[in-house]
């Protein structure tokens, strides 16, 4: 286990497995506390990702960071600090200082063709299997999609992308280390190369890692012609494991098609579908997943690139040097990526100078649009919601009209409270990526508020069709059941979600929900636990514990609890409501009203904050102001029967029977439940006795 | 004549059951919550039998009516629906033909609530607990008791193969004096 690239193949197997001390031990081992990470950025991205899952927060902070140093490109390790709340803003990570030390990467990849060698083999096992979906069948479709949008822009986990781009920066094999390639070399940020037919498949492709080759090759799509070449080229490959000679006049072309940068992001780009979900599934049960995929992938099936993506991701570790042939035969892009690795090797002496130009360019390209993504994912991850839809819409129509980005203005939407638009968005989304599963479990969330049990359950068969094996299709099955009342199949498929990865924390948090449903607020509480256990920022978590402490009229945990989901999400007016309730509960009324304000404020279509004052005004004996509130609201929700039920009980408070009865009568004819029936019959009974006993004197 | 398969309340006869248990959205079973015993039982068919979801199986008492089904709650709790499923062709004498229901804070304190004849039913027959008045949907108590006066025929024993309890649904938002029903105060009442 001396070999660098050695510690960080068994780390990652580790892992996968979820051996994590194991994988700690290889990546720094405890007696030789100076020894440098194997594999740079990968190896830092790895650490980080250990670190995270055994909640040792601020090193995993440190390791993204240092990833990123190292890698500006890595996106993966950019996404981790913005889930864990820590990233700094993207202009910065991704800012010119990125982009000059890609290019000096890519220089000096330049030169160091041997180092083909060994990752060229490194590679194909990791990449054997991202390429493995791309090429054939994955091709063919790719290229149609991405006719359609060039880029598709799913810029995703650059996990693969920095890898890929590395490749792509073609200068040199090496540069495709990204992450969870073997690779050693550092080299991710390499400008992802032009979409090149010429590209030979298959050398670097093997190294991208995951996503990356499948990503590409939907990028790569665009070009139709490729395809034979690649074929030509998978041979090739197969013929011998670094194919340097023909990478000369690939690579020249390859260059002049950096000019194209755009492409080449999208490229990387492409990536994203994959990549978001590698890096969050990096350790779960996606690698079998992915194994299956990939699997079902070489077998020409024609699944789409997303769906490789998916899998590529985490599976770049698997096995089969034999699907790296495959897959670099086919995607186009992955070739082109691939061949950037190879080719990089080859350089051309002329060419490096080409490569030295066309990387800058290359390289400030593909930062400006990380940069503006980066920004959204991170302003998104704090929620602050409508400041990434703003970003968001800075991306050029291309880019914006991808699966990954379109998830993502989907997700803004979901957190702003604004289903509808979510929809649309996420509709969109599948348009554009039928086959991308990321983001679709809160899709399916957004439908089960909108209450669209039809559209919710073709989501769902959709999703499981595409993938057996994701937990997000499970998630979606288990909100339409939940959607029929049905709490305990909803359970059953949400804990089957949880089973397939047990990292995906929505999985856990929807379990919560169907568990207090059922009113067992043990394994509520469990499943709530769980799931914040994943991911310490899912605020929903917060909230549903907090939510049950109500029930259990524990209300000092109540408010702690809410208090931990407004400081994460401190837009949420919902959240802010139910803090204020909590607060009322505790008789802590003037806190509570301050804070209904804000939510008041926050939100103006959210009708609760107000109908929460009112009733903590109620209880103060504040009526008027009550009643003020109450009449306001009215104006604004016509049809709601509690309203009117409480502005009767203020007025026979005070007496004041006509009123009351009128209002009463409004409220029931809302059709109120039966409890409610009950109490407002039953109020009026009251009201008509003073009457009574004022005529019989 | 109470030729209707569904109850008479007036007279508080049921002729029949029905085949299927339906029952309205908005209530559910309370049945989990509470403590079930019964006055006799003969081994093999005891109290689980009531409570197992399988109509294969059945509650025999044995000794002197009238036979008693006790439920008791921790809390009290708002009860709206009784169902019952008897089959006079399977259980013919053992099926019960007059039932009283009683509610009250414990044994001492029992009234009956709600009496039922029942000729020849097959199947799940419901008995509801609510009053006339509209205040008076729910029976809002500790305990709730069955009570099998006489059966069919002159039977000693009785059969009852499953008994189901039904009550309102709590509000979904804890501590608020009245349910929402507008759509736009749904959506805003819940994160999931």
């Amino acid at each position: 286990m001396q070999m660098a690239q050695s510690r960080y193949l068994f780390a990652l197997s580790c892992f996968q497995m979820d051996l994590l001390k194991e994988a700690e031990a290889a990546l720094c081992p405890a007696n030789e506390p100076g020894a440098e990470i194997p594999n740079g950025a990968a190896g830092h991205y790895l650490l980080g990702l250990i670190y995270r899952y055994t909640d040792r927060r601020k090193s995993a902070v440190h390791h993204f960071k240092q990833a990123l140093s190292v890698d500006p490109l890595m996106w993966a390790a950019y996404e981790e600090l913005c889930v864990l709340g820590a990233a700094e803003e993207a202009t910065a990570v991704f800012g010119d200082a990125a982009a000059l030390c890609i290019q000096k990467q890519y220089l000096s990849h330049g030169s160091a063709s041997q180092s083909l060698n060994m990752p060229n083999e490194d590679r194909s096992a990791v990449s054997a299997r991202n390429f493995g979906p791309g090429p054939d069948d994955a091709s063919p479709r790719q290229l149609k999609h991405m006719q359609g949008n060039n880029l598709r822009d799913i810029p995703g986990n650059y996990h693969g992308a920095a890898a890929v781009q590395s490749s792509n920066g073609g200068s040199s094999n090496i540069s495709f280390y990204n992450t969870p390639s073997p690779m050693v070399s550092q080299l991710s940020g390499v400008a992802p190369p032009p979409l090149y037919r010429n590209v030979q498949p298959n050398v670097p492709n093997p190294s991208i890692p995951i996503a990356d080759s499948s990503p590409r090759s939907t990028v790569n799509s665009t070009i139709q012609a490729p395809r034979r070449k690649f074929v030509d080229e998978g041979k090739l490959r197969k013929i011998s494991g670094r194919l340097f000679s023909d990478s000369g006049p690939r690579r020249s072309t390859r260059l002049s098609g950096d000019g194209g940068a755009n492409a080449n992001v999208s490229a990387t780009m492409a990536v994203g579908n994959g990549t978001s979900n590698s890096s969050k599934y990096f350790g779960g049960s996606k690698l079998s997943s992915m194994a299956f995929r990939a699997v079902t992938v070489r077998k020409g099936q024609s699944w789409t690139n997303e769906n490789i993506d998916e899998g590529i991701r985490n599976e770049n570790f698997d096995d089969s040097r034999s699907n790296s042939t495959l897959t670099t035969s086919s995607s186009s892009p992955s070739g082109d990526t691939r061949s950037l690795e190879q080719e990089g090797a080859v350089i051309p002496i002329n060419a490096d100078i080409m490569n030295g130009s066309r990387s800058i360019s290359g390289a400030s390209e593909i930062m400006d649009l990380l940069r503006t993504l980066g920004e959204g994912y991170r302003l998104s991850c704090m929620y602050r919601c409508q400041e990434a839809l703003d970003v968001y819409l800075k991306l050029p129509q291309k880019h914006y009209n991808t699966g990954w980005v379109l998830s993502q203005v989907g997700k803004a939407y979901f957190e702003l409270v604004d289903y509808l638009e979510a929809d649309w968005a996420f509709s969109l989304a599948r348009q554009a990526s039928p086959y991308s599963l990321e983001g679709m479990d809160m899709y399916s969330t957004v439908l089960y508020h909108l209450k669209e049990d039809m559209k919710l359950s073709y989501l769902a068969q959709e999703l499981i069709s595409t993938d057996r094996l994701a937990p997000e299709s499970w998630c979606a099955m288990g909100n339409c059941y939940s959607l029929q009342k049905d709490h305990e199949t909803a359970l059953r498929n949400f804990q089957r979600s949880v089973q397939l990865n047990p990292r995906f924390a929505y999985a856990h948090t929807l379990c919560g929900h169907e568990y207090v449903a059922l009113e067992d607020f043990d394994n509520g509480i469990k499943s709530y636990q769980s799931a914040l256990r994943v991911d310490t920022r899912h605020y929903n978590s917060w909230y549903g514990l907090g939510m049950i402490y109500l029930r259990q009229e524990k209300y000092e945990f109540s408010e702690h609890h809410f208090r931990m989901a407004f400081q994460i999400n401190p837009y949420s007016s919902v959240i802010m409501c139910y803090l204020g309730i909590a607060l009322h509960v505790l008789k802590r009324n003037d806190e509570a009203l301050v804070i209904m304000e804000k939510a008041i404020l926050a939100d103006k279509k959210n009708p609760l904050p107000m109908y929460q004052k009112a009733n903590i005004l109620v209880s103060l004996e504040k009526f008027d102001e009550a009643l003020e509130v109450l009449e306001e609201l009215k104006e604004y929700i016509p049809r709601e029967s509690s309203v009117f039920a409480l502005m009767g009980t203020i007025y026979k408070r005070h007496n004041m029977h006509e009123k009351a009865m009128l209002h009463f009568g409004l409220a029931l004819d809302l059709k109120p439940p039966a409890t409610d029936v009950a109490a407002i019959k039953s109020a009026i009974e009251k009201l008509h006795v003073p009457d009574e006993l004022e005529e019989e004197m | 004549m109470a030729t209707e398969s569904s109850e008479g309340e007036e007279e508080g006869k049921i002729t029949s059951g029905n085949h299927v248990l339906i029952v309205e959205d908005d209530l559910r079973e309370l049945g989990k919550k509470a403590a079930w015993s019964v006055s006799s039982c003969k081994p093999g068919n005891g109290v689980g039998s009531l409570r197992d979801d399988n109509l294969e199986t059945y509650w025999q008492s044995d000794g002197a009516q009238p036979h008693l089904v006790n439920i008791q709650f921790q809390k009290k709790v708002k009860l709206q629906l009784v169902v019952l499923y008897v089959d006079f062709k399977l259980d013919e004498s053992y099926t019960p033909s007059k039932i009283s229901i009683r509610s009250g804070d414990g044994f001492h304190n029992l009234k009956e609530i709600k009496t039922m004849e029942l000729i020849k039913p097959s199947g799940w027959v419901y008995v509801s607990l609510s009053g006339n008045d509209p205040r008076e949907t729910f029976v809002n108590t500790f305990m709730l008791q069955i009570a099998v006066l006489s059966n069919h025929l002159n039977g000693r024993d009785t059969h009852v193969r499953q008994i189901k309890l039904y009550g309102p649904r709590p509000n979904p938002i804890p501590h608020q004096p009245f349910h929402f029903t507008s759509r736009e105060f749904i959506t805003y009442s819940c994160v999931r």
